[in-house]
């Protein structure tokens, strides 16, 4: 289990992001984050990986490698397929058969094999997702953090992304999903929490957050409101 | 260190693609080298002064040499007032009655004040019997601390190194543009949350520049031994110390170094890095000596030059190209160049710090 406990946390000039979150996240789960603009997810998955300390709270829990898949696509454009996985398995200091093999891993589980010699720059916005995805498997990862990774996509090109990230599910392996896209995140997620403004709104089984509603998106709107974000 | 060489692999890969940032890196100092070097060579070489002497004509063969080289004499004074103010002639001796040293120079206002008064002196001691060929002669001249073959400040000892030293500053363009491309992109967010450190980070990109600095500094020189002299300019004349040279460029890359990381962490968009690396860059050109060597700037701007770190690497360069000196010459440059590379450094750690990934 990994414990989000009491997390707060705020830019200089914007004030608090992320006030007093609670979350727990089981492993062996995918795990849905859900929020508008400017709702703190990604501030939250920062600090999840480790890139922005909280102001306050701690997160508990023992991970040995943590795979991060970012919003952006987040590898080198000049770079062929092959040389962006051997450089990001490089320095997380895989190296020789064990490189090889994880490398083999992540093509096939992305299917990328038609393509490990192609810059980066030159593929399609499918492949381009698909490889942003194996550079946060290199390692095998025991927790995922996945921020929209199917931003920008064709709908095929989601469908493989969605069965893929539910393939990673595993009882060793905790999965943070965040999405815009309320049916995939009721598709492939176990649990969900809806954050805005820097607040946990609901959290909990996914079935338990659906209530008696139709649709994750009617209780998110509900939730949330409709008034419009930045 | 396996870590290391894939941050090396990367950088060099990355950049073995960035055709701009190759150009930027050695075909701009290298053209810069030829084009000033065969521009300038008539100044800081001997430059031909045309003369000629109304009156004596025979006086003519006797102040020619030294840069002076005598014209057919015009018909009459108004004809050589012509000749000067056309451009024709620098200067025309009008010799009415030399036994009585009754004679007048016209004199070009283009022509510089010391070329004029060497040839006034050559013409007093003309005038006082003497041959100024034979004059000079006697005069006993010793160039000190000349470096094997050099012996005096030519355009291509100026302009060799000065465009190195701009070329080499130039790395501050593809080193700040990978690393601004990896802040927008979230990769080096994915780095650091992939535990890579930042000081292992900087490593990785500072090895491989260090190196382009290197092989910059050795392809410039061979451009200014081979590619100058083919093009009908003067060769550069190496100094028996190659290790001091490695030095000099050593101690420039690591200022450079710290500009282009200072850029790199500094700058928010590509856009800001172009400018504020090369206006920065060109500035310091003109202030260290680059473009205009220092001793044609009035003592005023002479003084200023010395805040440039391009004036610095510049002396540097000279003391081992120029004067042949030994470490200790270089000393006073490179300690400059190594403690502005360090505080620049320390400023984009700094920097870095304080504003994250």
């Amino acid at each position: 289990m990994l414990k989000i406990a009491s997390v707060s946390f705020g830019y200089p000039r914007t004030g608090p992001v992320l006030k007093d979150i609670s979350l727990e996240i089981p492993h062996g789960a995918i795990f849905g984050l859900l929020g508008p603009n400017g709702a703190g997810k990604t501030t939250l998955i920062s600090i999840l990986s480790g890139l922005r300390r909280p102001s306050g709270g701690r997160v508990q829990g023992d991970c040995r490698a943590i795979g991060l898949v970012p919003q952006e696509l987040a590898f080198y454009p000049m770079l062929t397929v092959r040389e962006n996985l051997r450089f990001f398995g490089g320095v997380q200091n895989l190296g020789g058969a064990r490189l090889r093999e994880r490398l083999d891993a992540v093509v096939a589980f992305a299917r990328l094999e038609g393509v490990p010699d192609r810059r980066a720059a030159e593929l399609s916005g499918g492949l381009k997702r698909r490889l942003n995805l194996a550079i946060g498997l290199l390692t095998d990862p025991d927790l995922v953090l996945l921020d929209e990774p199917t931003v920008g996509v064709d709908p095929q090109s989601r469908a493989f992304l969605l069965e893929s990230i539910a393939a990673l599910r595993s009882p060793a392996r905790h999965l943070l999903y965040t999405s815009h896209y309320m049916e995939e995140v009721q598709a492939i997620c176990d649990h969900v929490a809806i954050i805005d403004e820097g607040r946990v709104l609901a959290a909990g089984p996914l079935a338990a957050v659906l209530g008696g509603a139709a649709s994750l998106e009617e209780v998110f709107l509900g939730l949330t409101k409709r008034r419009l974000r930045d | 260190m396996r870590r290391l060489a894939a941050l090396w692999t990367k950088e060099w890969i990355a950049l073995s693609r960035d055709l701009h940032g190759l150009a930027v890196l050695f075909l701009m100092p290298a053209a810069f080298i030829a084009i000033m070097s065969l521009a300038l060579s008539d100044t800081f070489g001997e430059r031909r002064v045309e003369f000629a002497v109304l009156g004596k004509p025979e006086l003519a063969r006797q102040l020619a040499g030294h840069g002076f080289r005598a014209a057919p004499a015009p018909p009459d004074e108004a004809a050589g007032r012509d000749a000067v103010r056309r451009g024709e002639l620098a200067l025309v001796l009008v010799v009415k009655d030399w036994s009585t040293s009754d004679f007048r120079l016209l004199v070009d206002p283009s022509l510089p004040q010391p070329l004029l008064f060497a040839f006034q002196m050559r013409v007093l001691a003309a005038a006082s019997g003497a041959s100024p060929a034979e004059m000079l002669q006697a005069f006993p001249t010793e160039v000190v601390g000349a470096a094997s073959g050099a012996g005096r400040l030519s355009s291509v000892q100026q302009n060799v190194p000065a465009w190195l030293i701009f070329g080499m500053f130039f790395v501050v363009l593809p080193l700040s543009s990978l690393f601004i491309v990896e802040r927008r992109d979230g990769t080096l967010a994915r780095l650091v949350a992939q535990r890579v450190p930042f000081p292992l980070l900087l490593a990785g990109k500072l090895a491989p520049y260090f190196l382009i600095n290197l092989a910059q500094a050795a392809l410039m020189l061979l451009v200014g031994r081979s590619v100058v002299p083919w093009l009908g300019g003067e060769a550069l004349a190496l100094p028996a110390r190659w290790d001091l040279l490695a030095l000099a460029a050593a101690c420039t890359s690591v200022a450079a170094l710290g500009w282009g990381l200072l850029v790199a962490v500094g700058a928010r968009t590509l856009e800001q890095a172009t400018v504020i690396g090369g206006v920065g860059n060109i500035l310091a050109a003109a202030l260290g000596g680059i473009m205009v060597p220092r001793f044609v700037m009035p003592q005023a701007m002479q003084r200023w030059a010395e805040l440039s770190p391009m004036a610095w690497a510049l002396d540097a360069f000279h003391a081992v190209l120029l004067r042949g000196g030994a470490g200790a010459a270089l000393a006073p440059a490179c300690l400059k160049l190594l403690a502005l590379g360090a505080a620049l450094l320390a400023a984009a750690f700094w920097l870095h710090r304080r504003r994250g990934v």
